[in-house]
């Protein structure tokens, strides 16, 4: 099985998302936390997610309560154990600002979510074949 | 007697003969009887008779009385006391000649011892012609001599002989001779030259010509004393009729003290004359006595006179008042103290010329020591013009009141020296002062910083220079009013040419009010500014939130769509239809207000960029469009402008994209060109075969949500053009079209363009 943490306040994008993955990898297991401080926690299997798996990857969005994608990027990128994690980042924001940031921040790659429901789908299925199949990742 | 006496007596004879012979006078020898013993030939001529019918004749025949009285009486006294009554004695007696006439003789007798006795020699003198001189002249003595030794000069009358025939004491004095000693002598002796040639001459023209030539006239010639010294004299000759003929009467002047003075003042002169015609202004050198001594050129012309009619004569011929009477009180002062009063004062007077006319000088007297005693230098000026000035700037006073108080503005007319000499009713008021509190006044008082620095600067440049530099020029400068308080002004300067050099009319006015209006705007600016970052910032991050909302009705109505199409009622399915569409359509204007806010909020720099290229990409952004429509797109060569290139592309992107858009059934044609538009600028035109449009939409279609179409023949946010004028307007170009319905449209906009090296590098 492939561990995917997703990392989302919005349900709708969530289901969104499971819905994508479902039609595009079955082997794919989405996991999600709904902000920043549920991500970390799963990520250090800490509290509820002792039992959490490492993920393959991880789709950050940005823009959350509590604690927001660019600080749980910044904790991962700069966690000997979790920087290795692929760390997508999959939000609506355009902005420049935000996409830099995210790289200097060693972001392993950035997506704007597109509004129709079509590109969205060829969206998660591009993630899907390059980072959970072409790529090779650490392990 | 004896032969050898006789004959010593005929020697003695012949002796005497020849030494009668050799005077002048007559002579007749006499012996004690009375008989006429010896004569000689002008005894003969002077009484008509033969030497042998005289010769032991009683000289009672000659001399009728007096004379032989006079030896018979001799005869009783011894020869010695004869000798000692008569020698150098002149008698007047009457002689008799033969034919019986008399006439008046002077007789000198000189006793001679002879073997005979006593003989008398007497010297015969015909004093007919003095005596009827006398006569007249006791005459005329009686007349004039009052007159005569009244005159301050000496006087000498002389006749046309050349001889002096009455004289005053004053005349005595000069010469050093008693009055007898020079009546009937020579003028010539006291007067050796020009005075006796001078009236024999007049003798040949009658007594009128010569009063008309030479009364008044001085004449400068050179007077003999007794003593042999000799003197420097002026005459003044007057003629005067009288029974003997004219008579000349001369006053006789010493003026040695005038020549010594003379002597003094050409060494001065010769001293001074370089200082004084080096003075620009007229220069005169006047003495205690108010004579001038001294004059410079400029005063001969100032005045209208010659050197030698102003020299001597009276300072007060030239100016009559006010100066000679400053001189005269400082004779009886100190030099030093007219010193100390005088210099440096100009003391403004009236100056009179030749002519009579008077003019306005002013004078600056500085005194100077001499062997003359005070000379007192006076320069003086011809202030004419600057009378004038002061005259014609009351005239324009006149003139300019009307007009400076019909002026909205406070007015202020300044002098280059920076004070007041004219204002208006406004500037009293704003200024809070009363006129006479500010006429004469620095301007420094009411504007105390930029004006008069201002003026003083143009002092020193020509009124030319000040008026361009000035005119129409506002200058915000601060005022000050009586009470210390100061306010925000504007002035206008004009220059003015008067005669008394540049005049500056300021026109000045309160802008307290529009300061603080202008303060007023400012701010309004800054909040403006502060606003519409507000609203850029709104835009965007108000499209950009908006997206996630949109996205989930927009996602979920087409996952609807897809999973229920067909599985529920046709309504409903048309009810989804529309969901998705006001999503896709909502979809498209928050992308498009983003693109709008972007314009501003996202601009780059204005760099050198290719047109051409940026018209490839956006090409290659509408390659689907162009495709599906077929439309030909066409361009000429297109230069290197100043643009931000991703708006530029962004530009001909929305053009072309509208311009293959808006078509009518055909081939779409599309064709970009670019032209010099001034030196500077490139016109950029985007033409099209489509559908044209309205020119009474020209300018609306530019702005924001306005569209030409319904939704169904067009779909469109109405926002497309609106970019297209932001990116424009930011490039300083204005953007525009031209159509005619049916037949097509061109926009048009320009573009900065580049140096031309840099386009041929890029090109």
């Amino acid at each position: 099985m492939l561990e995917v943490l997703l990392v989302e306040d919005s349900p709708g994008d969530v289901r969104l998302t499971k819905e994508a993955f479902r039609a595009t990898n079955e082997s794919v297991r989405l996991h999600v936390a709904t902000d920043g401080v549920d991500a970390m926690a799963f990520l250090k299997q800490e509290g509820a997610y002792a039992n959490a798996p490492r993920p393959d990857l991880t789709l950050l969005d940005l823009n959350m309560p509590r604690m927001d994608g660019r600080q749980v990027l910044a904790r991962i990128k700069s966690d000997e154990s979790l920087k290795t994690i692929p760390t997508v980042i999959l939000t609506t924001s355009t902005a420049d600002e935000d996409i830099v940031s995210s790289y200097r921040l060693h972001a392993n790659c950035y997506f704007s979510k597109p509004v129709q429901l079509e590109d969205f789908e060829s969206l998660v299925k591009t993630i899907n074949d390059f980072w959970l199949t072409v790529c090779q990742v650490a392990a | 007697m004896n032969t050898a006496t006789r004959l010593d007596r005929k020697l003695q004879l012949e002796f005497h003969r020849g030494l009668l012979e050799a005077a002048p006078d007559a002579m007749v020898v006499v012996n004690v009887a009375g008989e006429i013993v010896l004569l000689n030939v002008q005894a003969e001529k002077t009484f008509g008779y033969s030497r042998d019918e005289l010769l032991g004749q009683p000289v009672k025949n000659i001399i009728p009385e007096g004379f032989a009285e006079r030896i018979i009486a001799d005869g009783t006294r011894s020869a010695a006391e004869a000798l000692a009554q008569q020698i150098g004695t002149g008698l007047e007696l009457i002689g008799r000649r033969k034919d019986g006439t008399e006439f008046p003789i002077e007789i000198m007798l000189s006793p001679l011892e002879s073997a005979e006795g006593i003989l008398v020699t007497a010297a015969i003198r015909d004093i007919s012609v003095r005596k009827s001189a006398e006569k007249h002249l006791a005459q005329m003595e009686g007349r004039y001599r009052g007159l005569l030794e009244a005159a301050p000069d000496a006087m000498v009358v002389v006749n046309v002989a050349g001889k002096i025939v009455l004289l005053n004491v004053q005349a005595e004095k000069q010469f050093g001779y008693s009055r007898d000693e020079l009546v009937g002598q020579k003028v010539k002796n006291i007067i050796p030259e020009g005075f006796a040639e001078r009236i024999i001459a007049d003798g040949t023209r009658s007594a009128a010509d010569a009063l008309a030539q030479q009364i008044g006239t001085g004449l400068e010639l050179i007077g003999r004393r007794k003593d042999g010294t000799e003197f420097p004299i002026e005459i003044m000759l007057s003629p005067l009729e009288s029974a003997e003929g004219i008579l000349v009467t001369a006053a006789i002047r010493d003026i040695s003290v005038r020549r010594a003075a003379e002597t003094n003042l050409a060494q001065m002169e010769g001293r001074y004359r370089g200082l004084l015609e080096a003075a620009p202004d007229a220069m005169v050198v006047v003495n205690v006595a108010g004579e001038i001594v001294l004059l410079n050129v400029r005063a001969e012309k100032e005045f209208g006179y010659k050197r030698d009619e102003l020299i001597g004569q009276k300072v007060k011929n030239i100016i009559p008042v006010g100066f000679a009477e400053r001189i005269i009180a400082d004779g009886t002062r100190s030099a030093a103290e007219a010193l100390a009063q005088q210099i440096g004062t100009g003391i403004e007077l009236i100056g009179r010329r030749k002519d009579g006319s008077e003019f306005p000088i002013e004078i600056m007297l500085s005194p100077l020591e001499s062997p003359e005693g005070i000379l007192v230098t006076a320069a003086i000026r011809d202030i004419s013009v600057r009378r004038t000035a002061e005259t014609s700037l009351a005239q324009m006073e006149g003139r300019y009141r009307g007009l400076l108080e019909a002026a909205p503005d406070a007015m202020v007319v300044v002098n280059v020296a920076g004070e007041i000499v004219l204002l208006n009713v406004r500037a009293e008021k704003e200024f809070g002062y009363n006129r006479n509190e500010l006429v004469g006044q620095k301007v420094k008082n009411i504007i105390p910083e930029g004006f008069a620095e201002r003026l003083i600067a143009d002092g020193e440049r020509s009124a030319a220079e000040a008026l361009a530099q000035q005119i129409g020029t506002g200058i915000e400068l601060s005022g000050r009013r009586k009470n210390g308080s100061e306010f925000p002004i504007e002035i206008m300067l004009s220059p003015l040419e008067s005669p008394d050099g540049i005049l500056v009319t300021a026109a000045i006015r309160d802008i307290s009010v529009r300061k603080a209006a202008e303060a007023d705007l400012l701010q309004k600016i800054d909040e403006l500014n502060v606003s519409n970052e507000e609203l850029g910032k709104f835009a965007y991050i108000a499209s950009h939130d908006l997206q996630e909302p949109l996205r989930m009705v927009a996602s979920y109505t087409q996952l609807l769509s897809r999973r229920y199409k067909g599985k529920l009622d046709a309504e409903a399915d048309e009810f989804i239809a529309f969901a998705v569409d006001g999503a896709n359509r909502m979809q498209r204007l928050i992308q498009d207000l983003l693109s709008y806010s972007r314009v501003g909020t996202k601009g780059q720099e204005l760099l050198d960029t290719s047109s051409e290229e940026a018209l490839q990409r956006a090409l290659v952004n509408l390659r689907a469009a162009v495709e599906e429509s077929g439309a030909v797109v066409t361009h000429d060569p297109l230069p290197t402008v100043l643009a931000d290139g991703m708006q530029l592309i962004q530009l001909f992107q929305n053009l072309i994209g509208n311009a293959i858009k808006y078509q009518k059934p055909g081939v779409p044609r599309v064709h970009i060109s670019a032209s010099r538009n001034g030196a500077k600028q490139w016109k950029f035109s985007v033409k099209d075969n489509g559908l044209g449009i309205e020119p009474q939409y020209f300018e609306k279609i530019f702005g924001m949500f306005q569209r030409l179409h319904k939704r169904e023949e067009f779909a469109g946010t109405g926002i497309g053009l609106a970019i297209c004028k932001k990116i424009a307007d930011r490039h300083g170009g204005c953007i525009s079209v031209e159509s005619e319905p049916g037949q097509g449209s061109t926009f048009s906009f320009a573009l900065e363009g580049v140096k031309e090296s840099h386009a041929s590098q890029q090109g």
